[in-house]
């Protein structure tokens, strides 16, 4: 791994995985305590609406994806926010259309890309330089916004009605809450695709929130099993010489099965201790 | 004649065009000790609601201090129904009490006063050292402690529990209701509950909902309600010192 890091696309590897961590580990706890898990995936795949149309019209991705994801989440908001039962059915619609406009505007698109699976299955070793420094400008933006609203998320994730007669603006902020989610995983897609973000928003989250006393512990926690689950993922595909995005992805779900496995034992063993009294 | 601190005029409201509250008119005065009682689905949580401004009325008017409710928000304690609250989200104590410190001052910060307000809210509830438990470890009764505790954090006028009982015990209830009568003495209180065996001595007013509001100033539940269809828990209140409701049939069970 040490001699890997000699090369420039390795070192942007690390440094957007890493990154990555302090983003899913911060903004993925928010998604898990709040249920988005499914909102988040139908933002993420409603993205590739966005690759389909910066390929078309041929304009940089970000700004194609940008657009879809931060549009998607602002009507999924919207739905959410008036008619909460009816809200996974437009999740799935609005899924389903991204990806349909994604693939119908490629084949609009004169010549065949090839560069496709890198957005569906995230291409971290190539991320160039340049892009390295806006990357983390927008991680950096999503950090400090989420920091100095950090008391107002909590509060409208634990008790929306507290939250509004203490004189937060509920709506709003959830608009905003939303935003910052779909730009997280524009920023996600670049590393693990956007198929594969689900699995990186919910799987340290999820594994930190068992060992945590409050959501700060289960952030900072989120974010270290990400960082750990990134670099082994990197260390994996650089050994064996395989696609880093998959890779990542099963770093995480071998965490989540340890994880598992581990709360199994420790249940036996304490009903063992209880039986033996 | 003082100045009533809550005021419904003719107050209408529905869900989806299905009335849940029709043509309800009462006064709450200062320090008051209102019972909220009705069957299910009666509109007894929608009345809380409509007063503490998170729903607003589809006809009538609500004042709180002379002013719409929601202008006046800082001034209630709410304390919601435990159900309507997410019960696995990872959150300790301290961070839930701190919650009723939101906007205090108008500061983003967590500050040393802030911590300072949440322990006492929490000592005089008497849970002192749970401040770093994780609020699903707690019993019904111990969170029951806590929700009250983070109103209390706001510095409230008004104190206002919906079903705050549920899924504490006959012990708990006594206790609870013991302390909420302490904080009748500077507080006004409205508390939601079907407890009234076990509060009948603290409670200086009833409301019994049920689409349309009986109000009863230290009053009677007459027969004729009963005779319209209220399915109250209660069906005689009968005065005296202390004030007490009571029970014609003492088979609930």
């Amino acid at each position: 791994m040490i001699e890997a890091l000699q090369f420039e696309f390795m070192r942007n590897a690390l440094v957007a995985g890493l990154f990555a961590s302090l983003i899913c580990g911060v903004i993925g706890t928010f998604v898990v305590v709040n249920r988005l898990v499914f909102l988040a995936g139908g933002i993420a795949h409603s993205a590739y609406g966005g690759i389909g149309l910066a390929l078309f019209l041929g304009i940089p991705y970000i700004i194609g994806t940008l657009a879809f994801s931060l549009g998607a989440a602002l009507i999924m908001t919207a739905v959410t926010l008036k008619a909460a039962h009816r809200s996974d059915t437009f999740i799935g619609v609005l899924w389903a259309v991204g990806m349909a406009v994604g693939v119908i505007l490629t084949d609009l698109t004169p010549g065949y890309n090839v560069d496709l699976m890198s957005y569906l299955f995230g291409s971290i070793l190539a991320v160039p330089s340049a892009e390295i420094w806006w990357m983390t400008a927008l991680g950096a933006a999503v950090l400090i916004l989420t920091l100095v609203y950090y008391r107002d998320l909590i509060a409208i994730s634990y008790d929306p009605e507290f939250a509004s007669l203490r004189g937060v603006p509920v709506g709003p902020l959830y608009f905003l809450f939303m935003a910052l989610v779909a730009v997280s995983i524009v920023f996600i897609i670049r590393v693990v695709g956007l198929i594969l973000v689900i699995a990186l928003l919910s799987i340290p989250p999820y594994i930190a929130e068992k060992y945590a006393r409050s959501l700060g512990t289960m952030m900072a926690l989120a974010v270290f099993f990400s960082m750990i689950f990134n670099v082994a993922g990197l260390w994996a595909a650089y050994v064996f010489d395989l696609s880093s995005g998959p890779c990542i992805i099963l770093a995480a779900a071998a965490g989540f099965f340890i994880s598992l496995a581990a709360d199994l034992m420790l249940l036996r063993h304490r009903k063992n201790a209880f039986l033996k009294g | 004649m003082n100045e009533p601190l809550i005021s419904i005029k003719n107050l209408y409201f529905s869900y989806d065009h299905v009335p849940v509250l029709e043509n309800v008119s009462f006064n709450v005065a200062e320090k008051e000790f209102l019972a909220v009682i009705g069957p299910n689905g009666g509109g007894k949580s929608t009345l809380v609601k409509l007063i503490l401004g998170l729903l607003r009325p589809d006809a009538g008017s609500i004042l709180v201090f002379g002013k719409p409710p929601s202008r006046v928000s800082h001034r209630f304690g709410y304390v919601p129904q435990d159900v309507a609250i997410n019960r696995s989200f990872p959150i300790s104590v301290m961070d839930v009490v701190l919650l009723g410190r939101l906007r205090h001052g108008g500061k983003k910060r967590v500050t040393g006063s802030d911590r300072k307000a949440a322990l006492d809210s929490l000592d005089l509830m008497g849970m002192q050292g749970y401040e770093d438990r994780r609020i699903d470890e707690l019993s019904g009764g111990q969170r029951e402690r806590v929700f009250i505790a983070r109103a209390l954090t706001t510095d409230p006028d008004i104190l206002i529990l919906d079903e705050p009982t549920a899924g504490v015990d006959t012990a708990g209830k006594t206790e609870l209701y013991s302390l909420l009568r302490d904080l009748n003495r500077t507080k006004t209180i409205i508390v939601v509950s079907h407890d009234l065996m076990v509060m009948s001595s603290y409670v200086t007013s009833v409301a019994c909902v049920n689409q349309q509001v009986y109000y009863h100033d230290q009053g009677e539940v007459t027969g004729d309600m009963i005779d319209m269809g209220y399915q109250c828990p209660v069906e005689l209140i009968a005065h005296g010192h202390p004030h007490r409701v009571l029970k014609v049939h003492g088979d609930e069970s």
